[in-house]
């Protein structure tokens, strides 16, 4: 089956993806940080009975998955593929995931809350990503004694994420309004709307490949309907400005940019990671514009191009190792 | 990005310094940048900003009778300092000290999303008009009219809330 970087969805030329994250705890239990191994298990035996055995689709399409399982090289590669958080991966013991074939929901247990609902899907949208992080939501209304307060709602470790404990984001590629170097700009404004943009892999990491993702900040006064239409509004001007910005490029420049990519792409015998990342923004560029053919999945190969991504099929090698297996993937892809 | 020492693990911190008009840029994995001695200053940068960000409590000297969560056992000077409550007993525990805090952070202390349709919720409000209907015969029997009215309409209410 594929996975969300794998199939093409509404406006994906620009919008990569999008990504509704609810964060929700248990009463009685005290919040991970300060949780024995028994208490974690208490949860993922809750949440699984929650789940896995309520009367819904849901109990037969999603899977539960210990952490303690899955191999180091895997978890990584999770986080390369945005299943799980890079801290998720790291301090996994005694944790679980419940999560659908297409990893398009992945519930993460044991994370910085209990409970963190994730929907992941490609290009933008945000509606469906929601429908679904809100079904799956009301089972566990349903099914646990959620800690929520009538004033200040769902109670979270964090005070940033209480409220709605909603966060979505959307991840844009942006080479254009980069290249005019107006981003930082961008994003101080959209910060003072209580919005944040980040580069690709969250929080601290920069922008690569001209790919940026936005996110809402605030949960706590604003309903689950109105944070989203915010950044969907923003996501959808910057998505605009994106494309006037592509109508004004000299053809032959960016063809040549764009080809160039591709040649390169094509021949390399050693790829880094990041000049990987860089050559395939460009194709993903020469796409929208209809220089390059959409027969090419670019973030499809982004990801799969990514070290741990690499190594779970080629086995541990070193980043010499690497660079030229990362060649010999993407040269045999186009 | 990869850790630029390493060229293996995803970098993570992200060093810009700026010397004498100079500036330089570092992106290291959590390994290398700990070896560089840059381990802590995600940690303390985040703490302090957090820390000033719930005011003077944090740094305030410590009272004789510190107040303590029932539950987890901690005080509001911990999660003033860690930026995170220990468990959802903290939010009742330490309310009035935090609304402040959320006010800077969220601009408001009112949640207005979703609120989760809990059996329990429903199972309150009905022992509560099986105290009330108790209350409402005897208030009848005592031939206490006026105050058996009130009890009637706050039983009505009840029921139209749980329909």
């Amino acid at each position: 089956m594929s996975c969300w970087y794998g199939v093409s969805a509404p406006q994906d030329d620009i919008a990569v993806s999008t990504r509704i994250r609810l964060a929700r705890n248990i009463n009685g239990i005290p919040f991970p940080s300060k949780m024995t191994p028994e208490q974690f298990k208490t949860v993922n035996v809750l949440v699984k009975k929650a789940i896995l055995e309520s009367d819904t689709p849901y109990s037969k399409s999603l899977k539960y998955i210990a952490m303690d399982d899955i191999p180091e090289i895997e978890r990584f590669a999770m986080v390369e593929r945005h299943i799980i958080s890079h801290r998720f991966a790291s301090d996994y013991q005694n944790r679980a995931i419940i999560i659908s074939e297409d990893e398009s929901i992945c519930i993460m247990l044991g994370e910085e809350d209990h409970i963190r609902v994730q929907v992941l899907l490609a290009g933008l949208q945000f509606e469906k990503a929601y429908k679904i992080a809100d079904s799956i939501d009301s089972l566990l209304c349903n099914g646990l004694d959620l800690a929520f307060d009538e004033r200040i709602g769902f109670l979270t470790e964090c005070p940033t994420n209480l409220g709605t404990g909603l966060r979505s984001s959307v991840m844009l590629h942006l080479p254009l309004i980069e290249s005019r170097g107006e981003m930082s700009g961008l994003a101080d404004s959209i910060s003072k709307i209580g919005l944040t943009v980040r580069g690709i892999y969250g929080e601290g990491t920069k922008a690569i490949a001209s790919l940026y993702q936005i996110s809402n900040q605030v949960t706590l006064g604003i309903s689950e309907k109105n944070a989203i239409d915010n950044l969907k509004i923003i996501a959808t001007q910057l998505i605009q400005k994106e494309q006037q910005y592509r109508k004004q490029l000299n053809r032959i420049k960016l063809e040549d940019r764009c080809m160039r990519s591709l040649g390169i792409l094509k021949n390399a015998r050693i790829l880094t990671s990041s000049e990987m990342m860089t050559r395939l923004g460009d194709i993903k560029l020469g796409q929208s514009v209809g220089i390059i053919g959409s027969d090419i999945l670019p973030i499809k190969l982004l990801i799969e191009g990514q070290p741990n991504m690499i190594m779970r099929k080629s086995g541990g090698l070193s980043p010499d190792e690497r660079d030229i297996e990362r060649a010999n993937i993407i040269r045999n892809s186009l | 990005m990869l850790c630029e020492k390493c060229g293996e693990s995803l970098a993570t911190t992200h060093i810009r310094s700026v010397i004498n008009g100079k500036v330089t840029e570092k992106h290291l994995c959590s390994h290398c940048a700990a070896n560089e001695g840059y381990s802590d200053i995600k940690g303390s940068n985040l703490s302090q900003m957090l820390s000033s960000m719930f005011g003077d409590t944090a740094s305030a000297p410590k009272n004789t009778q510190v107040t303590r969560c029932g539950c987890c056992g901690s005080t509001f000077s911990d999660i003033a300092k860690s930026g995170k409550c220990g468990c959802s007993e903290c939010y009742t525990t330490f309310y009035e000290q935090l609304l402040p805090y959320l006010k800077r952070v969220h601009g408001s202390t009112k949640h207005i999303g979703k609120i989760p349709s809990r059996a329990s919720v429903t199972e309150k409000t009905d022992d509560n008009i099986d105290e009330l209907r108790a209350l409402l015969s005897r208030l009848v029997g005592e031939e206490k009219y006026e105050q058996a009215a009130v009890v009637r309409d706050k039983i009505k209410e009840l029921e139209g809330d749980t329909l």
